[in-house]
């Protein structure tokens, strides 16, 4: 029973840990609370569901076409909303006043469209496997097989490439990094390109398993969030175990008390981080000075 | 007529929210997501006074006042150390926190049942069991509101809470105790916003959390972004935009299926579109630096 708690937790915190390294990619450079993230999730699994039962393309082409989609989409609002904010010199709060905008347009121009009521991609009982005594569906081994895809990838990537070399580069310093010659606007386009891509899997992966309706982003999102300043906001590994984190401690609710607190729970544990560890569990304690210069 | 003194009640009650909210948002410069829960736990603590413990309507507003104050005090201790985002994600944790325990703590709120049958208010021997009764009730409330809201903000506290919003350090360095404005502001505005949640609960007498969610949260900061910040008309402006909106959709003989969708849409986008080209809001004085 706990094992199999566990490994829930495991999956669910697979598609969290890709939700929120997506969104701390983009926030890390840009310094943007991007909410319209979640927008972007909902999208991505609509397009996905357009292409696959509307239309009926083949799953790999569905995904292809579902990544490349999201990954513009990103791509449209940094150069449509925060582009022209950034050129008017807007306080980052603007830009998290429209992101909430943009939010509320694209979720219901989802719901005018495709209506309000929830969608199924696969109707009927997944495959399930069985590993000693934990149970697991299909579409759950895929989630995991994702992430451990995925992330390694990535980090690979930020470590070693240029292109991750100048991602954070502009995180710890923009002016600096502009100065060294680093094309800013070309990072923040490929960093939306490439969270929203990291959104549209996820989000994939959960409308494979749960199906959606137009207000799928927001919850998700919000789990996202909460786990970069659990794990440490300035640092891209710290997003994805404070997604675990969340996500066991989400099981161990289920399990103890009852699905319907989860979200207290998820945000009380985000007050507590707030109040007594502010920059999180990986996250470096910044001297007032360098706080300031950013 | 009936239909006129509905969208007039509805303005006033969105007046004096937006107006709570503008003392936090517009004289404090603080972007806080948890007025909607201040707003419900009005509705909810005036309504169980007076059908659990048979209290008439303005004791039992007061007391809901009085818990909002003290709520809203909790809350503005952790919340006003963070800046910036965190402050805004931090209201907003509090707003989920307080909207779940609405939602399932079924023995006293009666969760997602919502409760109706609320007595209609009894006033110094009146009964208000009519439109145009609502509707004078309303706008006394909004008027009283309104004078002791435009009291305080010119009194040498509003100036000091302007002068707070525009540069922290110059008001601390003039012998201003900067937090202690900031948390007199928050709970100000959230004392204020007990009162609409008061009223609505008497006017449509049933209620239940999902009046009271974020995304009402989210939407009332927007419309007070829109209508502007920082004086007394731009929140009205944007309340009076706010609710005559879906009743101009309503005339151009847009399908009701789409008109909710339509509506959030055109809000959404006024919202992005006056930030890009106006962030102070259509009357407002102040934009976040």
């Amino acid at each position: 029973m706990l094992s199999q708690l566990f490994a829930n937790g495991i999956v669910s915190g697979c598609l969290y840990a890709l939700m929120a390294l997506g969104f701390v990619l983009i926030y890390n450079t840009t310094r943007i609370f991007h909410i319209a993230h979640g927008a972007v999730f909902t999208a991505s699994a609509y397009i996905f569901y357009f292409f696959l039962i509307v239309l009926h393309v083949s799953a790999w082409l569905a995904l292809l076409l579902t990544l490349f989609l999201a990954a513009g989409i990103g791509m449209a609002i940094e150069h449509f909303v925060y582009q022209p904010l950034e050129r008017k010199n807007s306080s980052l709060l603007i830009a998290l006043l429209s992101s909430l905008g943009l939010y509320t347009v694209i979720v219901n121009l989802i719901a005018m469209f495709f209506g309000n009521e929830t969608k199924v991609l696969r109707p009927g009982i997944e495959k399930t496997y069985q590993f000693g005594d934990i149970i697991l569906t299909r579409i759950q081994i895929l989630e995991v097989v994702a992430f451990v895809i995925l992330f390694p990838l990535i980090m690979f990537v930020l470590k070693a490439t240029f292109w991750g070399k100048a991602v954070r580069a502009v995180r710890d310093n923009q002016q600096l990094a502009m100065v060294m010659g680093i094309r800013i606007h070309q990072i923040r386009y490929s960093v939306f390109a490439l969270g929203s891509a990291l959104a549209a899997v996820a989000a994939m992966l959960q409308s494979l398993d749960v199906g959606m309706d137009p207000h799928v982003g927001m919850p998700i999102l919000l789990v996202a969030a909460v786990a970069v300043i659990i794990g440490g906001v300035g640092t891209f590994h710290g997003a994805v175990l404070g997604a675990f984190l969340i996500a066991i401690l989400q099981s161990l609710v289920i399990w103890k008390i009852s699905a319907r607190w989860i979200d207290a729970v998820t945000f009380t544990l985000l007050i507590i981080f707030l109040v007594f560890r502010p920059e999180g569990i990986l996250g470096k304690r910044k001297r007032v000075e360098e706080a300031l210069a950013q | 007529m009936n239909y006129l003194l509905h969208i007039l009640i509805m303005i006033n009650i969105y007046a004096i929210l937006t107006l709570s909210l503008n003392i936090v948002v517009g004289y404090s410069g603080l972007l806080s997501l948890c007025q909607a829960a201040f707003y419900g736990i009005g509705a909810y603590i005036t309504t169980l006074l007076m059908m659990k413990a048979g209290m008439a309507f303005l004791p039992a507003m007061g007391l809901a006042i009085i818990g909002v104050i003290l709520l809203s005090y909790l809350i503005a201790l952790p919340s006003l150390r963070l800046k910036g985002d965190y402050f805004v994600l931090a209201t907003l944790g509090f707003q989920i926190i307080i909207f779940v325990i609405l939602y399932n703590w079924v023995s006293v709120t009666r969760g997602p049942y919502g409760i109706p049958g609320i007595p209609n208010p009894e006033i110094f021997g009146l009964t208000i069991n009519n439109l145009p009764g609502y509707f004078i009730f309303s706008l006394i409330l909004a008027l009283i509101c309104g004078f002791l809201m435009s009291l305080l903000l010119h009194s040498p506290f509003g100036r000091a809470l302007k002068t707070v919003r525009e540069d922290e350090l110059a008001a601390a360095a003039l012998g201003k105790n900067v937090p202690r404005l900031k948390t007199q502001a928050f709970v100000i505005g959230a004392a204020f916003a007990a009162v609409p949640g008061a009223l609505f609960a008497m006017y449509f007498r049933y209620i239940d959390p999902t009046s009271f969610t974020l995304m009402e949260s989210i939407f009332i900061l927007s419309i007070i972004i829109i209508g502007g910040t920082g004086n007394i008309k731009g929140p009205i402006a944007g309340s009076i935009f706010l609710v005559l909106l879906p009743e101009v959709l309503r005339f151009l003989q847009i399908p009701d299926a789409i008109a909710a969708n339509m509506r959030q849409i055109i809000y959404g986008l006024t919202l992005v579109v006056l930030l890009q080209h106006r962030p102070q809001g259509l009357f407002g004085e102040y934009r976040f630096e």
